[in-house]
């Protein structure tokens, strides 16, 4: 085979995503020679802020920025990038149908008063959850920020040795602290919030990251791990949303020397000799590194990318096994105004989410169940044109909606006209929120899961690459990549769908780029 | 009057009598005190119905520990257990699937759906059993405390350790597997067909309020490959003159080691002074004294029942209060006047020598659940039926029958509230008795005796809080070292010589006996503490 020497790296990072770029920078930094691959025009995958209606932007398939890690903010300096995160965590918005709704802040002094306005017993339990959650969130931490250790592989004195060090941390804990996480671990959201608060609107607002992208609602078991999880890691966002990011990674990756193609489809990962030996673009250009990093969905690296090619029939099992069923669409509003919520004219809100008790989230859940999409469907909504005002001309705005239940293997088929339908209702809920919308609306991108499959390479349309439960956060995917390596040499993963998992936190990158400096 | 007990036990429900059992076979005085005029609490038997003998609550033995069996020579004490021949799964479509005891002709059956699954299935069950093995190791000694620093706690733990080494890491893979996956998940990974996977699921959601697709129910299909007979694996059966025979012959044992057994003799309360129980308070007012007190009522019954809220600390009070115990399902028992006909299979064969289930499809019993979770009973319900009188001539008369229906959902929790049950009850009633008539068109005009129980019924003539049929969920948050309040696992409570020892305890529910015999054996030091 002729290989040309431009096409010779160290590394072939594959996917563009704010996983692949992170990998790359940081491997570029430790000194390999790294191209990035992105099969799509632009960089960014699910952050990517590409113009969905001319003159406006979205603000990403994932809107929510809170996880980033602040460790990976430092190594990389992206704030010489236009980088910049808020003061705090955002509040959060629920509206009502009749009310104010709630605005909850991240700090339980600031939300004391919106709390009370419903139950002043809450106000109090407000401030014990957050407390729990301080008290907790560096135990977490340390189990999200570092490689993880392969359960299923306690074979050795040593390994035993691995896990009690591993489980350590849990035994700094106070008793009753550490007996309440492993408590937590396979609750339902909706049997943890109620042990909490009294509420149905605190509760509904809250137990929104604990069903998020999942095949769950708020009470299947193992749905409260996700919350805790997500309060764990939660900081401030960043100024702007997710493009600031995918720009900053961006400008670090090439100035550590990283190349960046896009356009540039993978279409084989190139085995020979027993390892990773390069990957193919395209029908016939040959790119060759000793080291592919994958940040595609497990399931296309492994079943399409490599195609069977020194697997065994077991790990394909494994790797078919992992659900990533997706659950989610996601909707882009153009508006030609600014949109208020009924209830808090002139407020800043720049996070809602819909849902004004659990029943109704267990509803909307129950849809997706029998291949169909809720009826009046959760929203999680990231209204940006308040603190970025490049998303639309002066005086629009853009609304970034994921809209929760709609089923992959929908029974009708996605088509257009369930697009459409997906759009109204999704208007529609909306409009009882805030009336003036309907007006406003200029245009309605909806794509569903299969799309985002299609366009993003997700199989299953799964937003974080596959379901976030107990089994497979920890074992992710299988347990022969769960320091991300693979069964073949020099193949890795570094995508959501590995440890620690999905959503914009860059996590998998940052620990894979390790893994492979590590082990390459 | 005032006679000194070493141990008095409060219920004598099955571990209640296994707990008295232990206890006098070591030698100690002990009194049993059971509320009902019959033995068995929930494995009970009842003549209903004149020369019809039902088992009124829990109809089949499978997970009875075998060492128990031994210990007390139960089979010397009447118990004989008859091996269930068929597990029949009629659809609506007028077929169904059998499996049978013997694999031959159950891979047979299977492959009428799947010719894959059919190979699948006993590869399937050969790598359940292995797991079951090392959960059985678990269920038979006491839960091992995590948190502990005692080197004794250490070592146990160790030996978990070493135990999950030599398991291996593909076994080890499925065990956190089945430890949180749903039902339904886990077995699409082994299966295609779903009128196989369906009635396999429903193991994993018996008395739990969750459904065949909730996470976390995987697990309870184990439960379905460590039933055991005589050591033989996968093996469920009748108690030969009906469950409430398990009962009898556990306190026929009780009795022959000295234990004094008392029906018709409520409880009131418990004597607790200076955070030491000292015996018991009868209704009607009279004190019957003990060093020990063992109680084999649910958690919240003993704690804030019987004891009372204010002998306890905050915290513990708090975990007792938030303790789940939501009953979930009800029971529907008939005496008919000939044998039921499935319109799939007719006749009186051997395909009904066994459980029936009414679970054609996941989102029929996935809809079921729905309806439970918003406070309604499933109008279409999963049903578990046996006809016990086919193989045991003694609880029915000649050519007539028992059939006991096993149901789910009946949320103790309506959503006109759980008083209201009894304005339900026929109404559940019909609907059972509808859901089962579509696959068995003469039942209706069979039926000579209907009996309906609901969650509330339970909770009123057994005394299980909310009319929950394991004393708590067997959530993983209410297992192991967790059940029934963290830190309270092995038995002891923080009432000085108050013991817990039945379902509420570690390992839970199910006719298991383990809890009572744990309870009495860490009591009497026999096992680790």
């Amino acid at each position: 085979m002729s290989v040309q020497k431009r096409n010779e790296y160290d590394v072939i990072v594959i996917g563009a995503g704010h996983n692949g770029l992170t990998a790359a920078a940081l491997l570029a930094k430790g000194g390999r020679k790294v191209v990035v691959l992105e099969k799509r025009e632009f960089t960014g995958g699910l952050g990517a802020c590409e113009e969905f209606h001319s003159g406006y932007r979205t603000a990403g398939v994932l809107h929510d920025t809170t996880g980033v890690r602040h460790r990976l903010i430092n190594t990389l300096d992206l704030k010489r990038y236009g980088f910049e995160l808020e003061k705090k965590p955002p509040a959060i918005f629920v509206p009502q149908k009749k009310g104010k709704g709630l605005l909850l802040h991240d700090d339980p002094a600031a939300a004391a008063g919106e709390i009370a306005a419903f139950s002043k017993k809450d106000v109090e339990r407000y401030w014990e959850y957050r407390r729990f959650i301080h008290r907790v969130r560096g135990v977490i931490t340390e189990l999200l920020d570092n490689v993880p250790l392969d359960i299923t592989r306690i074979e050795k004195r040593a390994d035993l040795w691995a896990l009690f060090k591993k489980s350590r941390g849990m035994r700094k804990l106070a008793r009753r602290d550490a007996v309440e996480l492993l408590r937590i671990g396979p609750m339902s959201v909706a049997d943890w919030l109620d042990d909490w608060f009294e509420t149905d609107l605190l509760k509904a607002l809250l137990a929104g990251p604990a069903i998020h992208g999942a095949f769950m609602g708020p009470r299947s078991p193992g749905s409260a791990i996700n919350l805790l999880l997500w309060e764990c890691r939660k900081g401030p966002s960043i100024k702007g949303g997710a493009g600031f990011l995918v720009t900053a990674l961006e400008g670090a990756a090439r100035d550590a020397g990283v190349e960046i193609r896009t356009s540039a489809e993978v279409s084989r990962v190139v085995v020979s000799g027993g390892r990773v030996e390069g990957a193919l673009l395209g029908k016939n250009e040959h790119i060759s590194a000793p080291v592919v990093a994958a940040s595609c969905h497990p399931k296309q690296t492994f079943l399409e990318l490599l195609a069977g090619e020194m697997t065994t029939e077991k790990f394909e099992r494994r790797i078919t096994h992992f659900r990533s069923q997706g659950t989610t669409a996601k909707v882009d509003l153009a508006l030609d105004a600014r949109i208020e919520m009924a209830g808090r004219p002139g407020e800043r809100v720049e996070f809602v989410r819909t849902g004004e008790n659990l029943d109704q989230l267990e509803k909307a859940f129950d849809a997706v169940k029998y291949g169909r999409c809720s009826e009046t469907p959760v929203l999680d909504i990231y209204m940006p044109a308040f603190s970025n005002p490049g998303f639309a001309p002066k005086g629009h705005s853009v609304l970034s909606i994921l809209v929760h239940y709609a089923p992959y293997e929908l029974r009708s088929k996605w088509s257009d006209q369930e697009r459409r339908k997906l759009g109204e209702r999704v208007v529609d809920t909306l409009c009882e929120y805030a009336p003036s919308l309907r007006d406003a609306v200029v245009s309605c991108r909806v794509q569903s899961p299969v799309d985002l499959e299609e366009r993003y390479r997700l199989a299953g349309g799964h937003i974080y690459h596959g379901e976030h439960a107990l089994d497979q956060l920890l074992i992710r995917p299988v347990p022969e990549c769960v320091g991300y390596g693979s069964p073949v040499p020099g193949l890795f993963i570094c995508g959501s769908g590995s440890h620690p998992g999905g959503g914009i936190t860059c996590a998998p990158g940052a620990l894979a780029a390790g893994a492979i400096l590590e082990n390459s | 009057m005032a006679k000194k007990y070493d141990a008095i036990i409060v219920g004598g429900g099955h571990n209640g009598l296994v707990c008295a059992a232990y206890l006098a076979r070591a030698g100690r005085k002990v009194l049993v005190l059971e509320r009902r005029h019959v033995l068995g609490g929930a494995a009970a038997t009842e003549e209903l119905y004149p020369g019809f003998k039902f088992s009124v609550f829990s109809y089949v033995v499978s997970l009875f520990r075998p060492h128990i069996i031994r210990e007390l020579n139960l089979a010397g004490h009447g118990l004989e257990i008859i091996p269930l021949e068929a597990s029949l799964l009629p659809l609506p479509d007028g077929d169904s699937l059998c499996r049978w005891a013997d694999p031959n002709l159950t891979r047979r059956e299977i492959a009428r759906f799947s010719a894959k699954d059919a190979e699948s299935y006993s590869e399937f069950g050969l790598a359940m059993k292995k797991m079951s093995f090392f959960i059985k190791q678990l269920i038979d000694s006491p839960a091992p405390d995590p948190f502990s620093r005692r080197p004794r706690e250490l070592l146990k733990l160790l030996r978990m350790g070493n135990l999950m080494r030599s398991v291996g890491s593909d076994l080890m893979y499925l065990h956190t597997k089945l430890l949180t996956m749903s039902a339904t998940d886990f077995l699409d990974m082994w299966f295609e067909s779903e009128t196989l996977k369906s009635p396999m699921s429903v193991s994993g959601i018996i008395g739990t309020f969750l459904g065949v697709r909730s996470p976390g129910t995987a697990y309870v299909l184990l439960h379905h490959y460590m039933g055991e007979i005589d050591g033989a694996y996968r093996a469920w059966g009748f108690s030969k003159g009906g469950t409430g025979q398990l009962s009898r012959a556990i306190a026929s044992a009780a009795r022959r080691f000295g234990a004094e057994i008392r029906t018709r003799t409520p409880v009131e309360k418990f004597l607790v002074k200076r955070g030491r129980c000292r015996g018991v308070v009868l209704e009607g007012g009279e004190e019957v004294r003990a060093k020990q007190v063992f109680s084999s009522l649910d958690p919240r019954r003993t704690f804030l029942g019987m004891v009372g809220e204010k002998h306890f600390d905050g915290d513990f009070v708090h975990s007792i209060k938030r303790y789940k115990l939501r009953g979930s399902s009800g029971k529907v028992n008939l005496a008919v006047d000939r044998c039921p006909e499935f319109t799939c299979r007719p006749g009186a064969g051997p395909h009904l020598r066994g459980d029936i289930a009414i679970a054609p499809s996941f989102d029929y019993l996935e809809k079921a659940y729905d309806q439970a979770k918003y406070g309604d009973f499933s109008e279409r319900p999963y049903l578990n039926v046996v006809i016990p009188s086919l193989v045991d001539s003694t609880v029915a008369p000649p050519g007539k029958h028992v059939v006991s229906i096993f149901v789910q959902y009946a949320p103790y929790h309506i959503k006109e509230g759980a008083s209201f049950w009894p304005k339900r009850r026929e109404a559940f009633g019909d609907a059972v008795v509808d859901t089962l008539a579509e696959y068995c068109p003469t039942l209706k005009e069979s039926i000579l005796y209907r009996q309906v129980l609901t969650p509330l019924d339970m909770e009123e003539q057994l005394g299980l809080t909310e009319g929950n049929i394991f004393q708590g969920e067997l959530s993983l948050e209410q297992l192991m070292f967790l059940r029934p309040a963290p830190g309270w696992s092995r038995y002891k409570t923080p009432i000085n010589n108050l013991w817990m020892c039945g379902s509420g305890a570690h390992p839970g529910g199910g006719v298991m006996g383990a809890p009572g015999e744990l309870a009495a054996k860490t009591f009497l030091g026999t096992v680790g503490r």
